[in-house]
């Protein structure tokens, strides 16, 4: 197994990579089975998109596997939602993501490894529609 | 509105069939959201909430409250603890900050034994002239 070390360096070297854009249709079935799982029955989500929907839509942060030589866990440490308009059934949204940072912090529980993933959405019309930022741990 | 304003509650209960249905609809699925003995091997007490479903109850927190009466332009949670299907899990608010028709919320969500295990914020922009 590769030292913490050696998996830190080759994910920092990560850092301001962008991953392939992908792009999703929002669609009103999905849309309707994500706000039954969240369990929120606010009529306004069967057309609009609630708070955290765009994660489900597409992947919310970048695969990278050599994370996970680190540690034995992931962890969500948190996100963070920009909003700029709102998300409606029938949009084409196409997110970016990157990797914004990649660090070490040692707390009562040990060393983490931190990952902070950036991701844009842009709809249809190329207007930006949401930012989210997402930290990762490993444990 | 006014500073230290709470908001009306809401509670919600999470289940293990949620945690599958939240899996599915997000497309998570990373075990330790519905395998019990993998949740365990890796020195869990058993599945916990996704982070995003606790994200996601606070965001109806938020917009129950906020109805159409203006728009929510950020918000941010982090997790601080894990929680568990079958315990109650409580999503309380207050207003932080007021500033004309801008105002921020402080969100937390708190287990049965009062810890709160998500905290984060709400900005939103009223309408109308507040």
């Amino acid at each position: 197994m590769a030292s913490s070390t050696a998996v830190l360096d080759r994910l920092r070297a990560r850092i301001g990579t962008t991953a392939p854009p992908i792009s999703a249709t929002v669609e009103a079935g999905h849309l309707k089975r994500f706000a039954e799982a969240i369990g929120d029955p606010n009529p306004r989500w069967l057309e609009e998109a609630p708070p955290t929907y765009l994660v489900a839509l597409v992947p919310a942060s970048m695969h990278l596997a050599e994370a996970e030589e680190y540690g034995k866990g992931w962890l969500n440490g948190g996100n963070r939602f920009e909003y700029i308009e709102p998300v409606k059934v029938g949009d084409r949204i196409t997110a970016v993501g990157r990797v914004a940072d990649v660090y070490e912090k040692t707390g009562s529980s040990g060393t983490l490894l931190f990952i902070i993933f950036e991701t844009e959405y842009v709809n249809q019309h190329g207007r930006p529609v949401a930012r989210l930022r997402g930290t990762a741990i490993r444990r | 509105m006014k500073v230290g304003d709470e908001i009306p509650e809401l509670v919600k209960h999470p289940t293990t069939r949620q945690l599958v249905q939240y899996a599915g609809a997000q497309g998570d699925f990373y075990e330790i959201h519905y395998d019990q003995d993998y949740a365990r091997s890796v020195a869990l007490p058993g599945v916990i909430l996704h982070g995003l479903l606790k994200a996601a109850f606070l965001g109806q927190l938020v917009t129950d409250w906020l109805g159409d009466r203006g728009t929510l332009k950020t918000f941010e949670v982090s997790y601080r603890g894990i929680d568990q299907p079958g315990r109650p899990y409580r999503c309380r608010g207050k207003v932080a900050k007021a500033d004309g028709r801008n105002v921020e919320l402080e969100v937390w969500g708190e287990d049965p034994d009062g810890n709160r295990t998500t905290v984060g914020s709400a900005s939103v922009e009223m309408k109308g002239s507040a």
